[in-house]
Parts: C-alpha cells; structure tokens; sequence
C-alpha cells in the first residue's frame, strides 16, 4: 500500500509540473477565444455525449451514457475532473477515479478555458503559498476536511460504497479546486463560508499531510488505534510469545493417565 | 562479605532468614506458557517506571492556552494546558517521546498478555478449584487495566481522546435513571465537563495503580501460597509440584525475561510512532476525525457499538437508549461471566474437587469449543470497531460490511464452537488422550438450573 | 562459539549500547536511536542471563510435595475457641453492638455527601442549548453571521449561536441541498427552512459524535464514530447505524438585516439519548 502510494505521488508530482505551470500561467491572460475553440473541438469529441454538445448535461437512462451539466462546473470543475483523471469516465454510473489524465497539459488548458465559458461556475482559486499559514491551514482542515478524510489525510469510508480519497497524491491547484467545487459527494465550500485566505493556508496543511514530521519513528498510517494495535500483537506479542518460547521449556506435554482421569 | 554482613544485620532484626531459603527453594514448573502472566507483570512494571517520568513534565489542566512550541503546524492554536504539555514532552523534551511512546506501546501489550494469560488460564482449566480466587482477583486486573489504559490516552486532550471521552460520557449517560447523576458527578457537569482531566490524572496515576499493585501482591502471594499448577507427565501428581528451583535457575530466567519485555517494548517505542497526536489537533467538541477508534483492548466495546442496529426501547416518556445495550449491558454481562465462569464450570461438571494438574485443551471440548465460540464473538467485535477502515481498505461498503457483522456474530460463534469440538475429539482421538469430559453440550441448560446431580 | 562466549558478548553489546545511549541523549537526542539502544542495552542483558541459565545454572527438575491447602481440623477448632472466647464477651452487650454498628453504617452514609459536591444536578441544561431564547443569530466560528445566499448549493457550515461559539452542545450544520433534490419538511416544520437552508444539530443522536460527514450527491449525514446515517432530505432521520433518533432540527428564519436565525431551539435534546430525555 504504502509503496504504491509513493508511486502515485510521484507521479503526481510529475503531472504537476507538466500542468500547473502552463495552466497557471494562462488563468492570468484574457480568455484567448483560439483556445476556447480548440476546447470546443476537445469537448465535443470527448465530452459531449455524456454532458451534452452544448454542457446542459444528459440523462442517465437504463445504465446509458450520461452525465451532469457542466454549467456551474466552471474552470475549477473542469481542471479538477480533467487534470486528476477522473473525466473522462469509464462509466456513466460508478464513481470516477483518480488516474493518468487523458490530455494533455495544453488540451486540458483548452477545455478547462471552453468550460468557463459555458456558465457561471467557480474559477480556479489563486494560490499564494509564500503567505500561507501552516497551523491555521490545520484549523480549517480540522473544522472541514477531517471528518471524511481523516485527520492524517488518507481518506476514508463514507456510507453505502462510497469513499473519501485519500490526499496525498493531490497537487495545490487540485486540493483548492476540489474545496469550491465539491466534486461528487464532497460538500462545496464557498468563499462566504471559507475565505480566500483560509483556502490558502489549507492547501498548505493538506500538502504538509502528505509527508509530515514523524518524530516517532515509523508511521504506519498515522491514523491510531488499528494500526498501532495490529503492531502490538503481530510484532510485539508475537516478539513476546517467541522469547517465552525460547526461555521456558517446551517438552511435549504427555497424556494425562487414565487412572487421574476427571469426571 | 558486605552482602552477608548486611543479610545479618537484616536478619538478627527480622528473623528473614527461614523465609529468604524457603523462597529460595520455591519450585516453579517451567513451561513457556506459565510465563505469559509474567509478561504482564513486567509490562506493569514498565508502565510504572515510563510513567513516573511522564508525570514530571505533563500538565493535567484543561485551562486554555496559546502553543508557541517547536511543532511549526501547531503553532498559534489554541489549546489546553494538558495538550500543550503533552506536545512539548513530544517535540521539546529530550527522550521524553520515546519515552511516552514506550509508555504507550507497554500499556498495548499489558493488556495483550493479560489477555492471552487469560487465555491459558481458561483453556487449561486452571482456574478450578482452589483457584477461583485469583481467578477473580485476575478478571478484576484485566478490568482495571482496561480502565487504566482508557484513562491513560483520554488524559492528552487531543481530539481523538476528547471522541473517546464523549463516547465513555453517552454511554454512562444511557443508564436509566442514575445514568445523568453519574455523568454530572464524573465529569463535573456537561460533557466535556470542566474538571475530567484533573480526576482522570487522579484515577490514572494513583487510583487505579495503587489497587492494581494491591490486586497483584495478593494474585502473586496466592500463586506462592497454592503453588503452580503443572500440565500432567512422569513423575507429577496432583500431590506434588515439578519443576525448576526459584534459585538461581528460575529467578535467572525471570530477570531475563524482563530484560527482554523492556527490550521489545523500548524497541517498538522507538521504531514504531504510536498516538501521534500533533496529527489529531487539540480537542474541539464540534469535530472529529473519520476512522476514530478506541485502543485495541476497547475495541470491541466500540465495535459491539457500532454493531447494533438503531433499537432502542422508549414508553411513558422514558427511554433506554441505544448505547446502553452493547455499551453498558454487553458488557456487563461480558465481565459478571467471566467473574461466574469457574462456579458455572463446577455446577456443570459437578467437580468439585481441587486440580493442580491441568488440562489440555483437546481433553475438554466443551470448555475449549464454548471458549473459541466466545473468543470468536469478540474478535468480531473488535474487528467492528475497524468497520469503516476495512471498507476503505478492501473498497467494500461500509453498510455491506456492518451487515456481516451483525450476521456474522449469530452465525460464527456457534460454527466456531461447533469444529472446536469436533477438532478436540478427532485430536484426543489421535494422540489417544482420554477425553475427560462427559458433558453433552444439549446437557448444559440443564445441568445448570438443577446442579450436576441431575444428569 | 560457546555458550559463555554468547553471554559475554550479550553483556558487552548492552554495555556499548548504554555507552551509545548516553552519547546520543547529550548529542541532542534521537528518539529512534534512543529506543533502539535502550531495547539493545535491556535486550543484551536479557539474552545474556537466560543464555548463562539455560546453559549454567542447574536445569535438573526436582519436586517438591504440596501440603493441603486446608488447615488442619485442630488448628479450625482452635480458632474457633479463641474467637468465641472474645465473641461472648461482644454478644453479652448486645445493645452496644447494635448502636456501633448503626454508628458505623451512619458514619459510612455520612461519607457519602461529599461526593454530591463533585457535580451540579442534572438539569435543564441537558434539553435546553443557547438557541432557546429565540431569534439568535447564527455564526460561524470566527462569530461571523450568514445570510442564506452566502451558503453555495451542496454546501454545509457549522455555525453556532451568536454569542456562544464553541458551546459544546449547540453546534449546528446549515446546509444547502441541491435544487434537484427532493427535500421533504418533517409535517409542521415547514416554515423552519430558508431558501434551500436547512439546519441540525451536529451532535449524532447516539453516543453524540459530531457528524460531520455530508455526501451532498445523496443528501446524507453519516456519523465518522458508529456509522450512524441520517438523510438531510427527510429530517435527518436515521437511516442505518446504531442512531434511533433523527438529529434535532432547527427552526430556521431571517431577520431584518437578511442574516440567519434561529427561531427557537431545537426541535428536541440534542446529542445522546437519556432515561428522562422526554420527560
């Protein structure tokens, strides 16, 4: 588990780089109606027919191809589902997944600048890491995030099937992306209710989690009692049962005679 | 020459030389499963010395402070004395982590071996006759201990102590009629109650500890008293006791064995971080973490908790809510069993007489089978509490896997029950080890309401 | 290698340990090694003494007979005649016997008081939350009103009454489900929503964990400690779990300025259960 969560992150760091920077360096220019053209041509080959030609959204029927209307998706939406791989979907029904982004860095700048231009739906928050704020980052993340995602930011179950991810692997642009937004089931959070500043000294926490001090020694998971218990008895007990092993005697123990035999 | 001089000087005041040979002479049967009762006293004695320490530099106060400490993601929250304190023996005292961390993983693994001793105990028949006494003074320790342990991680005030306290305040809370007096009176009022750390500092560090030194005296004293029991081989009888002298041989293997319970426990306090709880934040009732569970030993408590379906029984305008059935009542019935099972044990079998030889498991089905059915029924418990961390794992739902469990504990205790037995028959069978019990399990409600004489 | 060779070795690897231990603890302490080498100094030793016993020290069984445990009937007789020699002389005062013992029962109850002092009566304060007055403001942590526009749709805050943030019996969520969901007032509390804003006790109904999970797709709360699940849409009434009780609900209105306020409190007890919580 852990090794493959190494690996992911890595290779979401990878994708960062290769993403972010170019995104980030056109959210700043006037909407470029070239790119927003080139979007369209994205879109209406890779999206539409879940979410309609014109972003208005599909109807799932009968477990067909379907999907919501991307109208209030907006540039946050669109680069959340697009840059984290979870769109395009397999399947109309299921839960998207975080994977290998199906775009490129400049496609998905494309489509995310098209999808703005749909609607009224969030921008992509600015970041200012330089001025963020690492313990009020961890208030908000407690007072919000911790609850489904637990409070070491590996994620965790919610109810019928479905669950929080895990963090790590989440770059800065996608952590404040998916707060505004509220990708599947996670609640949005509005700038009235988590400001602008609060959203980045959060960002800051949630890539802190990722790879925190761990002046104990092995972390083995940082989420409690479950770990720390199953290394209690599988290490320590088991330490423990080999060493009275070796200490005390371990003479097969012969049947007990007939004549002693109990009631 | 100084020793001996000094052994005169002691003895021609007190006279403790009789007594000093004949505890010399003290004869222990020496097998490795006798040890494990040992491992908890070592633990205990780790928890003992870690703890002192601890106590030098925490600060039992829930007053309200500002952390200015060396953990950077802290900094400037608001938090309590307790935590506070808690965080700098962590980040700013020098061993005072690994020192905390071996506190906590001796307090895992008392528990483990007080569990696993009970195990041996119970499988092997020891506690029959004359042993229901420290049977009991037993049962009570491993009581105790849980609560000590409990009160122990809910002292730091972080957040997930604060969630395990708010749970040990409900479920006190669901008793009928006295439940809100007691929790007033425990937590001095509301939940969080402005005085719980204080009094669990109290009940951590000197209650509990001082009735559980006493309860081990006298468990130690009655072992000397009543002499090892003994499995069964050449040369040993219910009349006599078998084994290695106290001195030097077994108070030698002794004092390496506690040598190396503090080895285990200083290695996995160094290498495994355990209770991080600069991750958790300070305590804020208005929040609490996903996967928020319980120490293992607390765990199936939780679990049975999470287990029970949403019944709860309410006429008159009174009700008796929901946690007081796993919480309160389960148990309740859980410990009064344990506490009972050596009288049950007799009126069943109708033995009544003294054993110092003990059994194999194999020798008694029905003992060992109703003990791996019991012993099935809690692990599932236990395995509840990690209800929604086994989904997340395995990406299964959390509702599917809840379900199992609540199916699973009527289904798998008597499925367990049932190949433990047959498993011990075939087993006797092989080895030609005569089985010694003759009761039918169908007998056993019977045999119980009339005593053994009906059969 | 010899089994006294081992030993030796076991005790001279601990002495380093303990050397290396102290050289660590003055170079500014390093918690890993600090255990590692305390487990090698307490481990060195331990393999050193089991190894000199088991290979050194006598490892002959010998046996040792038990006595009964019982006391001899001589010595239970004896006994016997010397406490009924003291008893007679108790029981012949039979007056004072009883006075002393009621005095000690009386002494024992009279112990008993002190420990009245150690919390108030429960009370009101169980049922009642600072939101009872009526037509307070809801806040949220940093004491900040909401209007109900402010909230986004699939959003949820928890908010506290104005004046008490961080009351630990009064947090509340406000949330905004979504315009295609299907939400149901509870009959009677029709009047209790503002604009798609609804509100509950964030204290599960069970053991009163914070339920601060929202699936805002389905509209359910799910309780992080006991999987309890509530659906928002229907009154936040359980829908698995081990919760038996909707979550309070909170009567929700404007006031002049546009800003959200309670009406009153909640619709019942908030957090667990208890034996007179209806009463």
């Amino acid at each position: 588990m852990r090794v493959r969560g190494r690996l992911l992150a890595i290779a979401a760091v990878g994708i960062t780089t290769a993403v972010a920077t170019p995104f980030a360096a056109s959210a700043q220019q006037q909407p470029d109606q070239q790119v927003i053209d080139k979007g369209a041509r994205l879109y209406a080959t890779g999206c539409s027919s879940c979410h309609g030609s014109d972003g208005g959204g599909v109807e799932i029927k009968d477990g067909g191809a379907g999907g919501p209307s991307l109208q209030h998706a907006g540039a946050a939406g669109a680069y959340f589902y697009l840059s984290t791989g979870r769109m395009p979907a397999a399947s109309s029904t299921e839960e998207p997944k975080r994977k290998e982004p199906a775009y490129t860095p400049e496609e998905i700048d494309a489509l995310v600048q098209y999808v703005a231009s749909l609607g009224d739906g969030p921008e992509l928050p600015r970041l200012d890491p330089a001025n963020a704020d690492l313990a009020e980052g961890g208030e908000v993340y407690r007072a919000n995030c911790q609850a489904c995602h637990s409070a070491s930011g590996s994620g965790g179950a919610l109810s019928y099937g479905r669950a929080a991810p895990a963090l790590g692997s989440a770059t800065p642009e996608q952590i404040a992306a998916a707060v505004r937004v509220g990708p599947g089931q996670m609640p949005v959070f509005g700038p009235d209710t988590l400001s602008k500043k609060d959203l980045n000294n959060l960002v800051r926490y949630v890539r802190y989690l990722d790879n925190p001090e761990d002046p104990g020694g092995l972390p083995i998971g940082r989420t409690g009692p479950i770990p720390e218990g199953f290394v209690a008895w599988m290490v320590g007990m088991v330490a423990f049962i080999g060493l009275v092993l070796w200490i005390g005697t371990r003479a097969p123990i012969p049947s007990r005679k007939p004549k002693e035999e109990q009631p | 020459m100084l020793t001996r001089r000094l052994a005169r000087w002691i003895d021609s005041r007190l006279g403790t030389a009789k007594l000093a040979r004949t505890v010399l002479n003290k004869v222990f049967p020496d097998h490795w499963s006798f040890m494990i009762g040992e491992l908890a006293l070592y633990c205990f004695i780790i928890l003992l010395l870690t703890g002192v320490y601890l106590t030098f530099f925490f600060d039992p106060s829930a007053n309200l402070t500002t952390y200015q400490g060396s953990y950077e993601a802290l900094r400037g929250v608001e938090m309590s004395e307790a935590y506070r304190s808690a965080l700098e023996l962590s980040f700013d005292v020098r061993a005072g982590l690994v020192m905390r961390q071996i506190h906590h993983w001796a307090a895992l693994l008392f528990l483990a071996s007080i569990v696993v001793h009970l195990a041996r105990v119970f499988f092997t028949g020891a506690f029959r006759r004359p042993r229901e006494i420290n049977w009991m003074i037993g049962v009570t320790l491993l009581v105790l201990a849980m609560f000590n342990g409990l009160a122990g991680y809910s002292l730091l005030d972080d957040q997930l102590s604060g969630t395990g306290l708010r749970i040990v305040y409900s479920i006190t809370l669901s008793i009928p009629l006295i439940g809100t007096w007691i929790t007033s009176l425990l937590f001095g009022g509301e939940f969080p109650g402005p005085d719980i750390i204080e009094r669990l500092y109290v009940i951590h560090i000197l209650l509990i500890p001082a009735v559980i030194v006493v309860l081990l005296t006298a468990h130690l004293w009655i072992i000397v008293r009543q002499k090892h029991t003994q499995f069964s081989g050449p040369g040993r009888r219910e009349n006599n006791v078998v084994g290695k002298k106290m001195w030097p041989t077994y108070a030698a293997k002794a004092l390496g064995l506690f040598f190396l319970t503090a080895a285990v426990v200083s290695f996995l306090g160094g290498v495994f971080q355990i209770n991080p709880i600069w991750i958790y934040g300070p305590f804020d009732p208005a929040e609490v973490s996903s996967a928020s569970q319980p120490d293992w030993y607390m765990a199936w408590l939780d679990g049975a908790l999470r287990i029970m379906p949403g019944w709860e029984i309410r006429a008159f305008g009174f009700e008796i809510p929901n946690p007081f059935f796993p919480g309160v009542l389960l148990a309740g019935m859980t410990f009064t069993l344990l506490y009972a099972w050596p009288f049950l044990e007799a009126r069943v079998t109708g033995d009544y007489d003294e054993h110092h030889l003990v059994d194999r498991p194999r020798q008694r089905p029905v003992r060992t089978a109703l003990g791996v059915a019991t012993l099935s029924f809690y692990t599932l418990c236990f395995l509840g509490a990690g209800a929604d961390v086994l989904a997340q794992t395995f990406g299964l739902s959390v509702n599917a896997v809840l379900w199992s469990f609540r199916i699973g504990l009527l289904v798998l205790p008597p499925i367990a029950g049932w190949t433990t037995y047959r498993l011990c028959k075939e087993l006797a069978a092989r080895d030609g080890v005569p089985v010694a019990s003759q009761v039918r399990m169908r007998d056993i409600p019977r045999r119980l309401r009339r005593g053994s004489n009906a059969a | 290698m010899t089994a006294e060779k081992g030993a030796s070795a076991c005790f001279l690897v601990a002495m380093l340990a303990a050397l290396g231990l102290a050289v660590v603890y003055w170079q500014g302490g390093q918690n890993q090694l600090e255990g590692i080498l305390l487990a090698v100094t307490s481990g060195g030793i331990g393999c050193g003494i089991v190894l000199w016993a088991k290979h050194y020290m006598p490892g002959e069984e010998v046996s040792e007979e038990r006595e009964p445990l019982a006391s001899s009937e001589e010595d239970i007789e004896a006994f016997r005649r010397d406490f009924e020699a003291g008893e007679t002389s108790l029981r012949s005062r039979r007056f004072l016997l009883a006075s002393a013992t009621g005095a000690l029962i009386a002494f024992g109850g009279a112990l008993l008081f002190p420990i009245r002092s150690l919390g108030p009566r429960p009370g009101v304060g169980l049922k009642r939350t600072p939101y009872a007055p009526g037509n307070i403001r809801v806040v949220q942590a940093d004491g900040k009103p909401l209007k109900p526009g402010e909230l986004p749709r699939d959003g949820v805050v928890t908010v506290w009454p104005e004046g008490h943030v961080d009351a630990p019996d009064s947090p509340t969520l406000l949330i905004r489900t979504r315009a295609s969901q299907d939400f149901q007032p509870v009959a009677g509390r029709e009047d209790w929503t503002v604009d798609g804003v609804v509100a509950y006790s964030k204290l599960c109904t069970h053991v009163g964990c914070p339920v601060g999970l929202y699936q805002a797709e389905v509209g359910l709360l799910l309780c992080p400690c006991h999987q309890s699940t509530f659906n928002v849409l229907e009154g936040a009434r359980p829908v698995f779990g081990p919760a038996a009780r909707s979550l309070p609900q909170l009567p929700l209105a404007v006031d002049d300025d546009g800003y959200l306020v309670a009406q009153g409190d909640f619709s019942g007890p908030v957090g667990p259960g208890f034996w007179d919580r209806d009463r």
